[in-house]
């Protein structure tokens, strides 16, 4: 009873929302206040539920993990931004985070973004793999560093250089095309998935 | 290009024709001007169309799969039963209906096989949509929770939690979502880390997959495989080139391709007639708009006016 309460107002909130396509109007806004609080509500209680309760509380109250203060302190400390007075508290976190966080990334992404990708652009042998494969390769290869030359702005692009750039701006404005093809796959799936609820799911649950 | 304008710019580019042409000369105004500026509610409503006649009639086009969908399907099926997958719910609603599908056919291709399925989610918006997903097609197999699956909810911040569960699950998730402890779950005997996990599955809708690629797969060895939307899916391309993703499905598509590899159908494979059919009519339209555009810029030419209408009259 109340799942099937539930579908008939999501059905009546995505044609609210729908609404705008025509103009903008009062219940197009109820339905995007609505959303803003629903969302607001629910990770308010799912950070808190998550990070303050099981992550700190639990383990601090409950289990004695002493360990675990530090880390605490630091994140109240951030909190301390709502103050004028104290709000340089709160970048001594700020540092801790940003410190963490590089110490995390920079190595693995240099590993994995950049030295990898670099290794794979170049052409296997053909031991190794098809002509179609290397050829592959090869064209991926001639991609890359055009637009490599097309980035380069130490010297003007003219002559061989301003040739080379131009492949390089080609190879991006099929990338762009590609990424733009996919962007709109993307939305229309999104529209199917509206439509699949309002034409399949609600008729289901109002047992049509 | 078919522009977005209102009514309002539509008088406006016709003002300006006005202004050009001058009085007493008659023109077919109602060629170029029509497309070049196209009222955008005409083309919501056939798109609108083009999506849901196909779901109310359904054309049952084909779907070809693609070489990242088998390799995909390749890994899922090398998995033995009794094996056991961490399967990511790294996606919010917003998503739904494009990762949806994905997730239902994965997990449908794991129970089938009795694949053990360890759950979780990086996203606090994912939780809903993992306990949904999971009780759906676990009820379809008939696995029981604990044994067969286990969900250990959202876990805030997403960096620590990859690193992490290639120390310890269990350190990771002292309980799981419905607050048992994981040491009690018969489904977590000898199993603590990667080195324990046979394959990691991340649908996700943001660069995550690349932070389990980074962290997981570089740190850890773990292989993986991802379900991405359609936008998300050109920046994978490059991973799986270079072998750090065994395989992926990129969008409703990917979806499609994967249902049909498994043989059970879903909403990816229902929705692909309404995907193909909304292309050819955003097609259409761009083809509208080029030839509304050489038209114009044909009798500008003639007349010596501006290249481009959005230049000014």
């Amino acid at each position: 009873m109340w799942e099937q309460a539930g579908i008939v107002v999501g059905a009546l909130v995505t044609l609210a929302i729908f609404s705008l396509l025509y103009k903008d109007n009062p219940l197009y806004r109820f339905a995007e206040s609505l959303l803003v609080g629903v969302s607001a509500g629910y990770y308010l209680v799912q950070y808190c539920f998550s990070a303050i309760y099981r992550k700190f509380y639990i383990p601090v109250i409950g289990e004695g993990d002493l360990w675990l203060l530090p880390g605490g302190i630091l994140g109240l400390l951030i909190l301390l931004r709502l103050s004028r007075r104290v709000q340089w508290m709160s970048r001594y976190a700020i540092a801790f985070y940003v410190a963490a966080w590089s110490g995390y990334l920079i190595p693995s992404v240099l590993q994995e973004r950049i030295l990898i990708q670099i290794r794979s652009t170049f052409p296997p042998s053909l031991a190794e793999a098809s002509i179609w494969a290397v050829l592959g390769s090869l064209f991926l290869l001639v991609g890359v560093v055009s637009i490599l030359v097309y980035f380069f702005f130490s010297a003007e692009h003219r002559g061989a250089l301003g040739r080379i750039s131009q492949v390089g701006i080609t190879f991006l404005m099929v990338g762009f095309g590609a990424s733009f093809g996919y962007t709109v796959m993307g939305r229309v799936s999104l529209l199917i998935g509206r439509f699949q609820y309002l034409f399949q799911d609600l008729p289901q649950a109002l047992s049509f | 290009m078919v522009t977005q304008s209102g009514q309002g710019e539509q008088m406006g580019a016709g003002e300006q024709q006005d202004a050009r042409q001058g009085p007493g000369q008659k023109t077919p105004r109602w060629t170029h001007e029509m497309l070049m500026n196209m009222d955008r509610r005409f083309i919501f409503v056939v798109i609108a169309i083009a999506v849901a006649a196909p779901l109310i009639f359904p054309l049952n086009l084909p779907v070809r799969s693609s070489r990242e969908a088998e390799a995909y399907f390749n890994e899922m099926e090398k998995l033995q039963p009794g094996d056991e997958i961490i399967f990511s719910f790294d996606y919010e609603p917003d998503t739904m209906a494009e990762l949806d599908p994905m997730s239902v056919a994965t997990l449908r291709h794991a129970f089938r096989k009795d694949v053990r399925v360890l759950a979780q989610t990086t996203y606090a918006g994912g939780v809903g949509i993992a306990e949904r997903i999971l009780r759906q097609v676990a009820q379809e197999y008939d696995k029981v929770y604990g044994e067969d699956y286990v969900f250990f909810g959202y876990n805030p911040d997403y960096s620590a939690t990859i690193l992490r569960m290639g120390e310890s699950i269990r350190s990771n998730y002292p309980t799981d979502h419905y607050h048992a402890p994981t040491d009690g779950i018969p489904l977590m005997k000898g199993v603590d880390c990667y080195d324990d996990i046979e394959l990691l599955v991340t649908v996700t809708a943001s660069a995550l997959a690349e932070y389990w690629i980074i962290w997981a797969g570089g740190k850890y060895k773990q292989r993986i495989i991802a379900g991405n939307t359609a936008i998300q899916a050109v920046l994978i391309y490059p991973y799986y080139q270079a072998g750090q993703l065994a395989g992926f499905l990129g969008g409703l598509k990917g979806a499609a391709e994967y249902e049909k590899l498994i043989g059970v159908s879903g909403a990816g494979l229902l929705g692909m007639d309404a995907q193909s059919v909304a292309h050819l009519a955003i097609v259409c339209f761009i083809i509208l708009g080029n030839i509304g555009f050489l038209i114009q810029k044909s009798r500008t030419k003639q007349t010596g006016g501006p290249r481009d209408s959005r230049q000014g009259g």
